[in-house]
């Protein structure tokens, strides 16, 4: 199941060179390039002449060449040159995708492109903003995208997947957990009051004492989740809102599926510690990301038993509220896009 | 009609409108909410699969399940929609100088 009329983090920056690069997503294989002045484009990655695909070719120019049999297309997926003949067949085009570069990412919008509007992108604005220090990372992931957006909607899992890292018991054992719903959106709050810091606390933040800490998770949909994260020394009021004295973070997750199975990961953690401090930002980022690690291994773990038998039962239990209002949402929006598609095809 | 005796399970003040919260009386789990000034309580394991129905959403009159939207009327415990199937055991409460007590059997 996947959402059409959603923009998408379909690569890094980084990625997007000239030299095109392929990478499939919601099963449709997608060819990224930049124009010599820089313009991000995304096309439809197989060539209408032999499907080869055409991440495999180069760019001439503006246009990109098939790799195989040398046809050209421009930016918009019209081919403009058929070597050996003049005229070019009418049907001799790929799709093209709207794309925009925000946040250091290339967004994609999957669905109807007359509703593509850069407006609806979800805010990341923690990539480049000087009040934070952030950096990001993509990983590949063999599950379905759902099962990540269940993992962040439920923090429990800290005290038994992440145990050495931002984990311990207290946050199961302790948590004051909330979950507050909108028609599109889940927020889950928790607070652990006056616990031993974790692991990965202690080592950025230097607490000595014991902490209020604070995970407030913001699901929108269809697959992006912010984090607000963080701990002061226990007693100094972070409840009431005054965080002062110890450390504030966002975990910022961007979930693109590939196929039913596998899912692009674009992740990332920011700082308002020492935000210029990029080897305090390397820190950060190489505590979190051993806990990413462990987490992609559990997603492909039940992954592996979701395959073997898709229809095996599983139980809900209290923890699984958020995750259970998140897909509810999908479960929503999906119905009601599948729902306008038919009335347009009837209209047809 | 069975015995049963008064305990005190909360400050008044703790019990707003638009959320459950969760109280024990011995092993009993009881949810308590407020509804238009007037606070009720009902059994806090929703009768489906053992959720804690003060997890649960309140509107009005009515909470929902956090985990498979069965939802009951506060006021009366009836249940409005599956997959739970029963209404909830409800109580008695008072109020007396701010404090909550609810009725269980003895
Ligand atoms: S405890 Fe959650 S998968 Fe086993
Ligand atoms: S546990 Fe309440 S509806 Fe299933
Ligand atoms: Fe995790």
């Amino acid at each position: 199941m996947f959402l059409r009329n959603f923009w998408y983090v379909a690569a890094t920056d980084q990625e997007v060179q000239a030299k095109p690069f392929g990478r499939t997503i919601m099963n449709e294989p997608i060819v990224f390039f930049r124009m010599p002045d820089g313009t991000p484009v995304a096309l439809e990655d197989r060539c209408p002449h032999r499907r080869l695909p055409l991440s495999m070719g180069k760019l001439v120019g503006d246009a990109l060449q098939c790799g195989y049999h040398g046809l050209r297309f421009d930016k918009t997926g019209q081919c403009v040159r058929v070597p050996g003949q003049d005229l070019i067949p009418p049907s001799a085009r790929v799709k093209s995708y709207p794309v925009v570069e925000r946040y250091k990412w290339l967004w994609i919008w999957m669905g109807d492109p007359a509703l593509a509007d850069p407006d609806k992108i979800t805010d990341f604005h923690w990539f480049d903003d000087p009040n934070w220090g952030a950096k990001s990372a993509y990983l590949h992931v063999e599950a379905n995208w759902q099962l990540v957006v269940d993992n962040l909607l439920d923090l429990t899992h800290l005290a038994f997947v992440h145990e050495t890292t931002i984990g311990n018991m207290a946050l199961v054992e302790h948590a004051a957990v909330k979950v507050q719903r909108g028609p599109n959106n889940v927020l889950v709050t928790r607070w652990t009051i006056d616990q031993p810091a974790p692991p990965t606390f202690v080592k950025v933040g230097g607490f000595t004492t014991n902490v209020d800490r604070w995970q407030i998770i913001d699901y929108a949909p269809p697959a992006f989740l912010r984090l607000d994260v963080g701990a002061t020394p226990t007693g100094t009021g972070a409840p009431e809102g005054k965080r002062v004295g110890g450390i504030s973070m966002r975990n910022l997750n961007a979930i693109t599926p590939e196929t039913e199975t596998t899912t692009h990961y674009f992740w990332g953690q920011a700082h308002d510690f020492e935000p210029g401090n990029r080897q305090m930002t390397e820190r950060v980022f190489e505590q979190i990301q051993a806990a990413f690690y462990e987490d992609v291994a559990i997603f492909q773990a039940q992954q592996r038993m979701i395959s073997l038998d898709p229809d095996s039962p599983t139980v809900d239990i209290n923890a699984d509220s958020g995750g259970i209002q998140a897909r509810r949402i999908v479960d929503r929006l999906y119905a009601e896009e599948q729902a306008a598609l038919a009335q347009r095809a009837a209209a047809e | 009609m069975a015995e049963t005796s008064w305990h005190r399970v909360a400050a008044s003040v703790d019990v707003r409108e638009g959320e459950a919260i969760a109280v024990n009386v011995g092993d009993l789990q009881i949810a308590l909410c407020r509804v238009g000034g007037t606070i009720h309580a009902f059994e806090n394991i929703c009768p489906h699969a053992y959720a804690l129905l003060s997890d649960g959403f309140v509107e009005d009159n009515e909470i929902e399940c956090p985990l498979h939207a069965a939802r009951f009327e506060i006021t009366t415990g009836r249940c409005l929609a599956p997959p739970a199937d029963r209404d909830l055991v409800t109580y008695a409460v008072k109020v007396e100088e701010d404090e909550v007590f609810v009725a269980v059997p003895s």
